[in-house]
């Protein structure tokens, strides 16, 4: 073999590789691009100021810093409130090393969900520690902070509440919506929150690190 | 001695591949993909799902990607680890007279040990830029020790392989200064990236091109020293295929690939500037500037062997 056809193979040799090597990073590059895209920002959550099963007030300001899964719900609820209340606690036990994410109750029924019920409810879904809050507002305003604040549905509360769980990131902002009931999708809640808790610092769009 | 040989030009390759997917694991940001080391999310084999993550880890900075791209350069890194290893138990074994086989060999040895800890630290210490940018250049001092013994197992069994006629003495000073400037220019490249880095994550508002036009001095120092790296790598070559007689392909093949991949690379600099650094080409750029320093490495031994030659002789 002359040494002119050596050196055309070594070069066409390096091309392939080069082509094969750079068609696999690009591939490898958009997976990993892909996998911390970002949420888009919804609205933000309306100033509000309720008080927590403890008797402390809680309001929009707690949610600064905090990634937040919220919904509404009613402790004497007997239709999805179970499987919602089952759900939120699956993940509160599941983020128990993650004290960068809280979980937020809204009741819907004031009046009989008072802060002892509340307490009581809390303790029976396992909840031992401040990072699942239970605030208790007044009706009115628990509805239109439901309809106009989180775009959920309010009709006839307490039994018209919404079932979905609301994401809600550090800047108090509503970031995704998920199914609270049976459909409830665990995988892309988990990593939506992955997502939120990697935008900490500051939002970014690509190359976390 | 043709064993060993055909282990070190694989080990060499390998190595090269290493140095390819750490710049991989670097532009797709998943150095942090394992935030733990030697294992990643407390296992040897990473968690496939979120349910895997074993209990007292927040779940809030798995990502299934980013820890298996650099679970991949861990894989890698062993792999490259054991060749190496092998290599010197060869040396040991059965090359023991040829002492410029045995002492880089080991010396290898020592450093790719190094390296694998000194990879822990990049993760201890959350990817501080001087301890990443470290990390890559044990990997081009390592490579560089594997081509050095690559050439001359392969001298032992063809001690033809160099030039045929010596370049001025002045020449082999060039060439030094050449591979030490390649060495520095991607110094500053990396530190580069990661000024780049701190101010996209300082200043949100602002666009990709926003970011390369603010950062300052650097970004000027690494392509005035880039350009002349290349201008004088792209120059050593064309002074090899003018002067050498009767050069051998290595030498013929390391020559026209130093000017191919300088060209290549002024190009790619060019497309990054005007293209706002796409991540495809930030890791060619330095996979390319590592093969450079490879290639210049060679041309320096071949010089030197052709020397040695005569004088044996």
């Amino acid at each position: 073999m002359s040494r002119e056809v050596q050196i055309a193979k070594t070069v066409l040799w390096s091309m392939l590789t080069v082509a094969l090597l750079g068609v696999t990073a690009l591939f490898v590059i958009d997976r990993a691009d892909r996998s911390r895209q970002t949420l888009p920002v919804i609205d933000p959550v309306p100033a509000f100021q309720f008080t927590e099963r403890n008797g402390e007030p809680f309001g929009l300001d707690d949610f600064a810093g905090k990634i937040s899964l919220v919904d509404f719900i009613f402790t004497n609820c007997q239709g999805p409130c179970p499987v919602m209340g089952a759900n939120m606690a699956m993940l509160y036990r599941f983020y128990e090393h993650s004290p960068s994410v809280q979980f937020v109750s809204i009741s819907v029924d004031p009046a009989r969900d008072s802060l002892n019920v509340l307490q009581a409810y809390a303790r029976s879904l396992g909840v031992d520690d401040n990072r699942w809050k239970f605030l208790n507002g007044p009706l009115p305003a628990v509805k239109i902070l439901s309809e106009d604040g989180f775009h959920l549905a309010a009709d006839q509360l307490p039994m018209g509440h919404s079932t979905r769980f609301v994401l809600v990131d550090q800047k108090a902002q509503i970031r995704a919506y998920y199914d609270g009931n049976d459909l409830i999708d665990f995988d892309k809640l988990h990593e939506d929150i992955r997502n939120l808790a990697g935008e900490k610092p500051a939002p970014v769009t690509r190359n976390d690190y | 001695m043709r064993g060993f040989r055909k282990l070190a030009l694989i080990t060499t390759g390998v190595t090269y591949f290493l140095i390819f997917i750490g710049g991989l694991v670097r532009v797709a940001g998943a150095g942090m993909g394992c935030p733990d080391w030697p294992k990643c999310f407390g296992r040897w084999i990473p968690p496939t799902s979120i349910d895997q993550l074993p209990h007292g880890l927040d779940p809030t900075t798995f990502n299934f990607t980013l820890a298996w791209i650099e679970y991949f350069n861990r894989l890698a890194g062993v792999l490259t680890g054991l060749l190496i290893l092998s290599m010197a138990i060869y040396s040991i074994v059965k090359l023991r007279e040829h002492k410029k086989l045995l002492w880089p060999t080991n010396a290898a040895l020592v450093l790719v040990a190094f390296q694998g800890w000194q990879g822990g630290q990049v993760v201890a210490l959350n990817l501080k830029p001087i301890v990443v940018s470290m990390h890559l250049v044990l990997a081009l001092i390592i490579v560089s020790l594997l081509i050095y013994v690559s050439y001359y197992a392969t001298q032992q069994m063809d001690e033809n392989v160099g030039i045929k006629r010596a370049m001025p003495a002045k020449a082999k000073m060039w060439i030094v200064l050449t591979y030490g400037l390649g060495i520095l220019t991607i110094l500053l490249g990396t530190q580069l990236r990661s000024a780049l880095e701190v101010i996209r994550d300082n200043f949100t508002a602002m666009s990709e091109s926003n970011w390369l036009a603010s950062v300052g001095m650097i970004k000027h120092i690494h392509m005035t020293l880039g350009l002349i790296t290349a201008g004088l790598g792209a120059h050593l070559g064309a002074k090899v295929m003018k002067r050498a007689v009767n050069p051998t392909s290595l030498v013929l093949k390391s020559a026209i690939g130093l000017m191919g991949l300088m060209t290549l690379q002024i190009v790619i600099g060019v497309v990054m500037l005007v293209w706002n650094m796409p991540a495809l080409m930030q890791l060619f750029h330095l996979w390319i500037a590592s093969i450079f320093v490879g290639l210049v490495l060679i041309l320096y031994l071949a010089d030197t062997n052709w020397g040695e030659v005569s004088n044996e002789s």
